[in-house]
C-alpha cells in the first residue's frame, strides 16, 4: 500500500508556505495527476501549511504515495504541536475563522480532497491528513 | 529568497495593468496591495486590471487581498478587473468557497481593458 515515496518539509516562517505548494506540485505532477486535481491538491495543501504557520507557528508537512490496486493517490500530513483545535465541529462550519480570515480553510480544502482526517486536542496539537486518488490506467 | 517572482505594474493611459507571477507568496501578495494603492493615487489611475492568467495556485488568503484591494480601489474612485483566471483556477477557487467581492471579471487583459474604457465613456 506505502510507496517508498515519501519525505516532509518543515513550516518555519511564510516562505515555506510556497515550498510546501512546490513540493505537492512536483510530487502530484509525477503521479500524473490532470490539472484541475493538481490545483486543488497545491491549493489544500497551501491552505493547511498557512494554518499551521499562522495558528501554531511551525510545524511539519509529509507526503507520501499511496497504491491500491487500481488506484494511487497522495496522502499530505500536516502536524503541529500548536493550541489545538477545541470544537472540531466549529471549525469545520463554513465561515468561521479565529484569525480574521474568510473561514474556508479547512471545509474548503475538505471539499478539494478525496479524504481528509482531523486528530486534535487542546493544549497538544492538531494533525490532519488529507488525501487524493486517481484512477491507474 | 526563493520567491524572487516580482509584480510588474505597467502604465496604460489611465489604466493600471498588474500582472501577477505563477506562484505569488505571501509576501508578495501585500506588496501588491500596496503598489497599486500608491501608483493609483501617483498616477491618477482610474481603473485597475489584474491579470492573473500566470496564477496556478489562488489560494483563500490571495483570494482575499485580491478582493480587500479591488474594494480599497473602489473606495478611491477607480474600478478594478480580474482578468485571465486559469480554468482550473476557477473550479479549485468556487469549490474552495472563494469570492472575488465586487471585482469585475473579464475572459482576458484585453477584454478587461475594453471594459474599463466603455464604463469610463459611459461615465462621461
Amino acid at each position: 500500500m506505502i510507496d517508498d515515496n515519501f519525505g516532509e518539509i518543515a513550516i518555519n516562517n511564510e516562505s515555506d508556505i510556497i515550498v510546501v505548494r512546490k513540493t505537492v506540485r512536483v510530487e502530484a505532477t509525477k503521479l500524473d495527476f490532470g490539472l484541475t486535481d493538481l490545483t486543488r491538491i497545491v491549493t489544500a495543501a497551501s491552505e493547511l501549511a498557512r494554518n499551521v504557520f499562522l495558528y501554531a507557528g511551525s510545524g511539519v508537512m509529509k507526503w507520501r504515495v499511496l497504491k491500491a490496486n487500481t488506484m494511487v493517490g497522495i496522502e499530505l500530513t500536516f502536524e503541529d504541536n500548536g493550541p489545538g483545535i477545541a470544537d472540531l465541529e466549529q471549525v469545520m462550519r463554513e465561515g468561521y475563522s479565529t484569525s480574521h480570515g474568510l473561514g474556508l480553510g479547512l471545509p474548503g480544502s475538505k471539499r478539494l480532497m478525496d479524504e481528509m482526517e482531523i486528530n486534535s486536542h487542546p493544549g497538544e496539537g492538531t494533525t490532519i491528513i488529507i488525501k487524493k486518488w486517481r484512477r491507474r490506467y | 529568497m526563493l520567491n524572487n517572482e516580482s509584480i510588474s505594474l505597467i502604465k496604460i493611459r489611465d489604466v493600471l495593468l498588474v500582472a501577477m507571477p505563477p506562484d505569488p507568496d505571501d509576501t508578495t501578495v501585500n506588496v501588491l496591495q500596496e503598489k497599486v494603492l500608491c501608483a493609483m493615487e501617483q498616477y491618477q489611475i482610474k481603473g485597475l486590471v489584474l491579470d492573473i492568467s500566470a496564477v496556478e495556485t489562488m489560494d483563500s488568503f490571495f483570494a482575499r487581498v485580491v478582493a480587500e484591494t479591488a474594494q480599497m480601489v473602489v473606495l478611491m474612485g477607480g474600478e478594478t478587473v480580474i482578468a485571465g483566471m486559469q480554468p482550473s483556477v476557477a473550479i479549485t477557487a468556487t469549490q474552495l468557497g472563494l469570492t472575488m467581492g465586487g471585482a469585475m471579471t473579464a475572459l482576458n487583459a484585453d477584454l478587461a481593458l475594453e471594459m474599463i474604457s466603455s464604463t469610463f465613456q459611459r461615465g462621461q
